[in-house]
């Protein structure tokens, strides 16, 4: 039997936040990711670090995204549908800001 | 673009990082045949309109660090690799693409049918792909 096939368009799992640590560290941090899609790469980081808000406009992408936290179990993502210039310009600030194949 | 960057800085602590990650503007994705003994170039796929957005991209990052607002941490460049086992993998691999979609250029997808129809056995199809990891930090 054939093993199901697993295409995926973007880098390899671990690949962008192993670039990203090449700049500044996600464990622990305040995280606000801008274009979330469907958590794909929130899901990679989100167990280090310390809070995320991810959002994206795309409310498909996003209520795929809450199915997957509710089966991982992860607390600390609040995922909204959005963009960021909807985003109050006051509230607590976050440590690093991250924009995902979305400018 | 700008008023995104500007915004997400109003949220970011001083000496806070922005990152970016992003397709490379000018690396296109290679399509290639990998034998048992070599790889096969077959084309660079093109996007519409792809050119123009990145360069806005490109722009916005660099307005808002000639603003002052934020201080260049760093580029850099990676190419990842995809292994696929036909051309209607290939198809697939495209369409997940969100769009634009990049294309073949003309006469290309019909040399890598070409190619693929005699292949050696254990060949594969290779798809290359470039991005750009842009850190800047908060002043």
């Amino acid at each position: 039997m054939t093993a199901p096939l697993d295409i995926s368009a973007y880098p390899p799992d671990g690949m962008e936040v192993r670039l990203i640590d090449r700049f500044t560290t996600l464990k622990g941090r305040r995280i606000l990711e801008v274009g979330c899609g469907d958590g794909r790469l929130t899901f990679q980081y989100a167990p280090t670090a310390r809070q995320v808000l991810a959002i994206d406009p795309d409310r498909l992408s996003i209520e795929d995204a809450l199915d997957e936290q509710a089966a991982l179990g992860v607390s600390n993502i609040d995922f909204r549908v959005g963009s960021i210039e909807q985003l109050p310009a006051r509230g607590a600030p976050f440590d690093v800001a991250l924009f995902s194949w979305s400018l | 673009m700008v008023h995104a960057l500007q915004r997400a800085g109003q949220r970011l602590r001083s000496g806070g990082s922005l990152i970016s990650i992003r397709p490379h503007e000018t690396q296109l994705p290679l399509v290639s045949i990998i034998t048992p003994s070599r790889r096969i170039p077959v084309a660079r796929l093109p996007t519409p309109g792809f050119d123009t957005r990145q360069s806005a991209a490109d722009a916005a990052l660099e307005r808002v660090v000639a603003e002052g607002r934020f201080a260049l941490r760093g580029i850099r460049n990676h190419r990842y690799r995809s292994l696929l086992e036909n051309p209607s993998q290939l198809r697939t691999y495209l369409e997940l693409i969100i769009p634009p979609r990049p294309r073949f250029p003309p006469g290309r997808r019909a040399r890598l049918l070409q190619l693929w129809r005699s292949r050696p056995r254990g060949s594969r199809i290779e798809i290359a792909e470039w991005i750009v990891v842009t850190a800047l930090r908060r002043r």
